[in-house]
């Protein structure tokens, strides 16, 4: 089966998500009609909505979020343990078996960053995962980092420290501030990794 | 019986008083289409089994009638009943039961279309792979269907470039996951 005028995935992703125009809308859904590779087509990008959407309920994924978007998360009977840190500050954390979201409320001023990356390093401050130019909402004074629940959950009591650099136009390096989070094992489980 | 007539061809032959097989080749054809449209517009998938019987019924109704006249349109005609009946729908929940006692329901079981399977573990490793600023934007659109403008003021990005970091990320998506999940 082949289709001529096959709509790419993304428009029908964009159809999906209500975000065409209204004749835009009334084009794809007439080919729609008319073409079961593309209504196929969007069957797969239904299934990969409905994935996504499932991943970010399961909480696994390492990224950063909006206040907005972790209230409506909330809404939908979410469990999320919080913590705020201020910038240069420690805190005591855990995770239990009852959560499904961890956060953290990482305080911090980026205005005058062109890019800002997260490091997150081990006890040593020897980096073990680095996310490149964060996305930061202009003008807020945090920043809310999600961590990966499933890896919370399996983590051992251990040490970690966070570290926001800032990237000049040049390119020039310059630490912003630095967390450090003293987690405690509250789930059976080994000692180390 | 494989029936190897086109959309508009299978419209002609339900006009002029065909079998009921060729009435459920119809069927099987354009219930899942319809059933698309439902989810799309009514969120619910009971709602778009309800829609998928009541458009079934008032085309081949019009096919049989011959209120239906250009067999060519047929795509265009069911989709403006969707649109009608979607509307309707959501104004009068009663009118399905009146349609279905007068048609019975022995050719309105609604079709299941064949959804795709996801490899959750993959999939967690494809949205992982991408960018910050592609992850966030996936996955703040996709898990409450977020506007645009919301998820644009929180990247500080135009919603114009948001379309791009969404479209990008939902090709790599795809790529990763293989392209048919």
């Amino acid at each position: 089966m082949i289709c001529p005028d096959a709509i790419d995935a993304a428009i029908l992703a964009d159809y999906w998500l209500s975000l065409l125009t209204a004749s835009e809308e009334e084009n794809v859904e007439l080919h729609l009609f008319e073409c079961d590779l593309c209504a196929s087509r969007l069957r797969e990008v239904i299934a990969l909505a409905d994935g996504i959407r499932n991943l970010a309920r399961s909480g696994s994924l390492r990224m950063i979020l909006s206040e907005a978007f972790l209230d409506q998360v909330a809404a939908d009977d979410v469990r999320i343990r919080k913590y705020s840190v201020p910038a240069g500050g420690a805190v005591e954390c855990t995770v239990t078996a009852g959560d499904d979201l961890l956060v953290a409320r990482l305080m911090a001023n980026c205005t005058n960053a062109a890019r800002v990356d997260l490091s997150l390093c081990d006890e040593r401050g020897i980096e073990q995962v680095r996310m490149p130019d964060i996305p930061l909402q202009p003008g807020a004074s945090h920043l809310i980092y999600h961590e990966s629940i499933t890896f919370a959950k399996a983590m051992p009591s251990n040490k970690m420290i966070a570290r926001l650099i800032a990237f000049d136009e040049a390119g020039s390096e310059t630490l912003i501030s630095e967390y450090a989070f003293n987690h405690t094992r509250s789930m059976p489980g080994p000692a180390a990794w | 019986m494989e029936i190897e007539l086109n959309d508009s061809e299978l419209a002609q032959q339900i006009a002029s008083g065909s079998s009921q097989e060729v009435e459920a080749e119809l069927f099987s054809r354009m219930a899942p289409r319809i059933r698309l449209y439902g989810l799309r517009h009514l969120w619910d998938s009971h709602a778009a089994d309800d829609l998928t019987q009541q458009v079934i019924i008032t085309t081949l109704e019009a096919l049989r009638s011959g209120r239906l006249k250009e067999h060519d349109k047929l795509a265009s005609f069911v989709l403006g009943t969707c649109r009608m009946t979607a509307l309707d729908l959501r104004r009068n929940a009663h009118r399905q039961e009146r349609l279905l006692q007068q048609f019975g329901v022995s050719l309105l079981t609604p079709a299941e279309p064949h959804t795709p399977s996801l490899d959750h573990d993959r999939l967690t490793r494809c949205v992982q792979h991408l960018k910050e600023r592609e992850r966030t934007a996936v996955v703040m659109t996709f898990y409450n269907e977020q506007t645009g403008a919301e998820v644009a003021g929180f990247l500080g990005v135009s919603e114009a470039n948001l379309r791009v970091i969404r479209h990008r990320a939902i090709h790599q998506l795809r790529q990763c996951m293989g392209v048919s999940l």
